[in-house]
């Protein structure tokens, strides 16, 4: 459609070129024909054959201007002497068939029309002239002026005639080029028009695609997530988005769903009951839809939530499933739904369970075999009939020692699983932190002795007291001061150390140890790790115990720091919150 | 009760399905001059032995077949006859939790396994002094 449009917009602008060639050839044409009638005729009409010939010579030539002229890509003024040229040659024609008497004198109209018709009235005076200067020519060549009327009205009043014509056809044609000019503007106006409404039919176009391809690839993360359920909901819970996962876990297909069935319908009526008298709901009619309501409440504030809740298959199984709800708004902000995203924690649940009964299970049976042998081995020891030897005793020592460490182990196995599981039970009472160390390091005393290691402490002059769980806290001292002591070569040092510091107590356990090399400072606390130091000089343990000293401080709600140079030694701070009222003397 | 006014010693059913501290056990009731009158190897037998032997004691283990150390606690004391028993409840477990379980099952007192049978016979002993 548009190549025609513009092929004829083309067409208009070569129209206003007006090749002159093709206006010369009218003129041509009529030269011809008159020529060939002299020829034919020549002892009747010719009277003069030089002026004959030069008639012919002058008409070509400007026939070839006009060729010329044409071949320009730039129309040029000069071409209208293509029909000034022209008159000469039909002067001279009418010159060489008898001169005023001449047949052709006629001819002289065809180049007055061309000379007329350019805009402006100048150039009907021009064609006038002009044909007047032809018709009188024979004069001029004679030298004479015209003898009888007739001859003067010939020469004088046919260009008049002539001119009148010529006006008329001036007029004509600059009505008709301004006619050509609106169509002309018309038609750019419509072309522009045209290519305006292209374009922006091509920017729609465009924007579809975009839209499409963003719809595209919505659909497919949508259709992507096959292991959680995804739904998306309007503000009264009715379901508009249902994805692959959701199919998969209720047991629904989207066309089975969506429009008809709402989000609650999912859900447990008792678990939404509860959850709205937790939120405190008016019972009863003040809010619409209470279960709903409760469901969606934070996400409905803003906050997304993460939540257990049971859905209900379609065929009647529960399922717990870790339900995120986040808000859905418009281009303004508003909420207009939410969205749903459910992950099945049931496996996870169950997992989690069985690991529990596995870990209790263990522990009680390894802890039962242990009962045994600690407590015949006491029998054994305190048998006052027949008293062991010194050196029965020292074994009967060993294999006490080992058996306590096993069950030490065994109690932080079980301890580090509670951990992990989240059931960590605090005893929480006053704790007195400086009595705590003091029996920690009086603990641990004989073993620095025997290690040859000085074990200094430092406590301020005022009890420190902290809420939490005494044992826990001892175990924690115990852990720290006894590493601190293993990972100390003879000769070392261990100082234990309290002090009062901002709004917390802070124990500081210094070594001149053997150190911890950086790059494994940042996985100290993780269960099982053992530092390269400790197993290239042969440091017994199983990596559990700065595990559980790093559980127990962060459960106090304080920290436990490190700082370590590897060949100068290592200390761990642990900073305990507190409380408001300092107790002290 | 007669038994313990008399002057006479305390009567012992003890209860654990692991033989060998089944063994330990009463080697400390007997330490601490306690008469064993009956040995159960599981929960079942256990109460069935109290419930028949009205003793002054019995010492449980938490963990057993039929009947747990908390279910024997528990029907002990939910029949009226049988409330001068006092209970020893014995257990592998560690935490608090479990210590808050068999208090509230009705157990007067609760130790965590392993156990020294000395200190054990040393709180029998102390128990039957205290209650004369």
């Amino acid at each position: 459609m548009t190549t025609s449009v513009r092929a004829y917009a083309r067409a208009m602008k070569r129209l206003s070129v007006d090749a002159p060639v093709i206006k010369q050839l009218p003129t041509f044409i009529a030269f011809t024909a008159a020529l060939f009638l002299s020829l034919g005729f020549r002892s009747a009409l010719v009277t003069n054959l030089f002026s004959l010939t030069l008639a012919t010579v002058v008409m070509l030539g400007a026939t070839v201007l006009a060729a010329h002229y044409s071949r320009l890509s730039r129309p040029s003024r000069w071409f209208l002497l293509v029909p000034g040229i022209s008159m000469l040659a039909i002067a001279l024609l009418r010159y060489a068939t008898g001169g005023t008497t001449s047949l052709f004198a006629s001819l002289i109209i065809l180049p007055v029309v061309w000379i007329s018709a350019q805009p402006g009235r100048r150039w009907v005076g021009v064609a006038v002239l002009g044909a007047s200067a032809a018709l009188l020519l024979p004069y001029l060549i004679d030298l004479r002026w015209p003898d009888t009327p007739s001859e003067w009205l010939r020469g004088v009043f046919t260009p008049v005639v002539y001119g009148l014509a010529a006006v008329v056809v001036n007029e004509l044609s600059r009505q008709g080029r301004r006619q050509v000019r609106a169509v002309r503007r018309l038609a750019l106006e419509g072309e522009k028009l045209l290519a305006e409404s292209l374009k922006v039919a091509g920017q729609l176009q465009e924007n579809e695609v975009q839209l499409r391809a963003a719809d595209r690839l919505t659909r497919s993360v949508l259709d992507g997530v096959t292991e959680q359920s995804v739904i998306g909901s309007d503000l009264t819970g009715l379901i508009d988005v249902w994805n692959p996962g959701a199919r998969e876990m209720l047991g629904l297909t989207s066309r089975e769903v969506q429009g008809r069935r709402y989000v609650s319908e999912f859900h447990l009526p008792e678990e939404l009951d509860e959850r709205s008298r937790e939120l405190n709901y008016p019972p009863g009619a003040t809010v619409l839809n209470p279960g709903f309501s409760a469901l969606v409440e934070s996400a409905r504030l803003g906050r997304a939530e993460v939540r257990d809740w049971t859905y209900v298959r379609h065929d009647g199984a529960r399922l717990t499933v870790s339900v995120a709800v986040t808000p859905r708004v418009d281009d303004n902000g508003e909420t207009i739904g939410y969205i749903f995203v459910g992950t099945d924690v049931t496996h996870a649940l169950e997992v989690a369970r069985l690991k529990d009964e596995f870990v209790g299970l263990i522990s009680h049976e390894l802890r039962t075999p242990l009962s045994s042998i600690l407590g015949y081995l006491e029998l054994m020891r305190d048998d006052d009939e027949s008293p062991l030897s010194v050196e029965q005793l020292q074994y009967l020592g060993v294999a006490e020692r080992n058996a306590h460490r096993l069950l030490r182990l065994v109690g932080d196995l079980l301890f580090t699983a509670q951990v992990s599981s989240g059931k960590f039970p605090l005893t929480i009472s006053q704790v007195m932190l400086g009595e705590t160390i003091s029996a920690a390091v009086l603990s641990a005393t004989p073993g620095a002795v025997a290690a040859g290691v000085e074990l200094i402490t430092e406590l301020p002059a005022d009890e420190l007291m902290v809420r939490g769980d005494a044992v826990r806290l001892g175990q924690a001292c115990d852990n720290l001061i006894s590493n601190a002591i293993k990972f100390t070569p003879r000769g070392g040092r261990v100082t234990v150390s309290l002090e009062h510091r901002g709004g917390e107590a802070v124990v500081v356990i210094r070594d001149t140890g053997i150190g911890i090399p950086e790059s494994e400072l940042d996985q100290l606390y993780a269960r099982f790790f053992r530092a390269s130091t400790a197993t290239r000089n042969a440091v017994p343990g199983v990596g559990l115990g700065l595990t559980i000293t790093k559980a127990i401080v962060t459960a106090h709600g304080g920290e436990l720091d490190v700082e370590s140079e590897e060949g100068v030694g290592t200390a761990f701070i642990m900073a305990l919150p507190l409380p408001q009222v300092a107790v002290a003397s | 009760m007669s038994a313990t006014t008399a002057g006479a010693t305390w009567r012992v059913v003890i209860a654990e399905d692991d033989p060998d501290i089944r063994a330990l056990v009463s080697i400390a009731v007997k330490r601490a001059g306690l008469d064993l009158v009956a040995e159960a190897v599981d929960g079942g037998a256990a109460f069935e032995a109290v419930a028949r032997l009205h003793p002054d004691l019995a010492v449980l283990d938490v963990s057993m077949p039929t009947m747990t150390g908390l279910e024997v606690c528990r029907a002990v004391r939910a029949d009226p006859t049988l409330d001068t028993v006092r209970l020893i409840l014995l257990s592998a477990g560690v935490d608090d939790h479990a210590k808050a379980l068999g208090l509230a099952a009705g157990a007067d007192e609760y130790y965590i396994k392993p156990f020294s049978p000395k200190a054990l016979a040393a709180r029998l002993t102390d128990l039957m002094e205290d209650s004369k």
